[in-house]
């Protein structure tokens, strides 16, 4: 049991160690930046889409994991793009639950400044086609 | 049976023979207060780690409160609810305006959510507007000039509260 619990902790340290988050400073700056809509714990309100257990699901197609830093909540945010891709590793890891994949490709500094040069006019249509492109590739893989 | 409660009885007056009901009770009363003190181990070096309910000071009826430092709207502490929760009668909606004020008491910053109370008409008393950190209405996340009523079922403003949801971070 001691064994069990000391390679928990040991491995729960070095996932985060890995993706490099500072896990104070990404929550403060989720709660400057983002918390104000999505809510403390990404549930969201209304017409603020629901980020627990579900933001994961963009992963799965490039559109998809580019939307997450093209959102203009993300793109043109006060953030520096380091700062970014922390506050996006952190909502990932910290709110994604089942829908991230435990060995899913983090993001980093460069490729936030590169996607954010060209923030989305247009959210609402564009998030439903990817859920829909994503849904159409889960059941080609399924089949 | 009659063997295990031959046994039993055996065992219970060499017990009575070699302790006393006083050490019985020391014992008892020890791993009571020892099993009582133990759970609150852990929580208490949680709470000094990050105190999201500080120590503070100051009347949160007054515009000079420490949390109100970037509020602009109605002091829900005037209008039937505090500075915490929303009057009677009115709904707390979860999207809201947030910033960072100083606690005098400790000197350390902390991320305050000004969560705006709806469903109601304007409540009309201590109006407070000390807007730091504010910005132009183009950084609509960062302005509290905008109706704030905006994940409640009525968008009808009627006053604003200050909740403290963390510390905020030190770069230094």
């Amino acid at each position: 049991m001691r064994l069990l619990l000391t390679l928990v902790v040991v491995f729960s340290s070095w996932s985060v160690q890995a993706l490099d988050i500072n896990t104070q400073r990404a929550k403060f700056h989720y709660q400057m930046h983002c918390e104000g809509c999505h809510t403390p714990d990404g549930t969201g309100a209304m017409s603020v889409p629901r980020m627990k257990d579900q933001v994961g699901l963009f992963l799965e197609t490039d559109a998809g994991r580019n939307y997450l830093v093209k959102v203009p909540g993300s793109a043109t945010s006060a953030l520096d793009n380091e700062e970014l891709a922390e506050v996006l590793n952190w909502i990932l890891v910290e709110m994604g639950g089942a829908s991230v994949a435990a060995n899913f490709q983090p993001y980093t500094a460069s490729e936030v400044g590169d996607l954010r040069v060209t923030p989305l006019n247009e959210v609402e249509r564009y998030r439903a086609q990817l859920l829909l492109e994503i849904a159409e590739q889960r059941s080609r893989q399924a089949n | 049976m009659k063997f295990i409660d031959k046994l039993f009885e055996r065992k219970a007056r060499q017990l009575a023979q070699s302790s006393s009901r006083r050490s019985m009770l020391r014992g008892l009363g020890g791993f009571l207060v020892g099993a009582s003190a133990l759970p609150l181990l852990p929580v208490a070096r949680d709470a000094s780690a990050g105190p999201t309910t500080p120590a503070e000071e100051g009347d949160q009826a007054s515009c000079d409160y420490w949390r109100y430092c970037a509020i602009d709207g109605f002091l829900c502490s005037c209008c039937g609810g505090s500075a915490n929760s929303c009057p009677p009668g009115t709904e707390m909606s979860p999207i809201t305006w947030i910033g960072t004020c100083r606690n005098p008491v400790d000197g350390r910053n902390y991320v305050i959510s000004y969560n705006d109370c709806c469903g109601k008409s304007a409540c009309g008393a201590c109006l407070c507007q000390r807007d730091e950190g504010d910005r132009p209405l183009y950084r609509s996340d960062k302005t509290n000039d905008v109706n704030w009523c905006l994940g409640t079922s009525s968008s009808t403003y009627h006053c604003s509260s200050a909740i403290v949801v963390g510390l905020a971070f030190d770069n230094k």
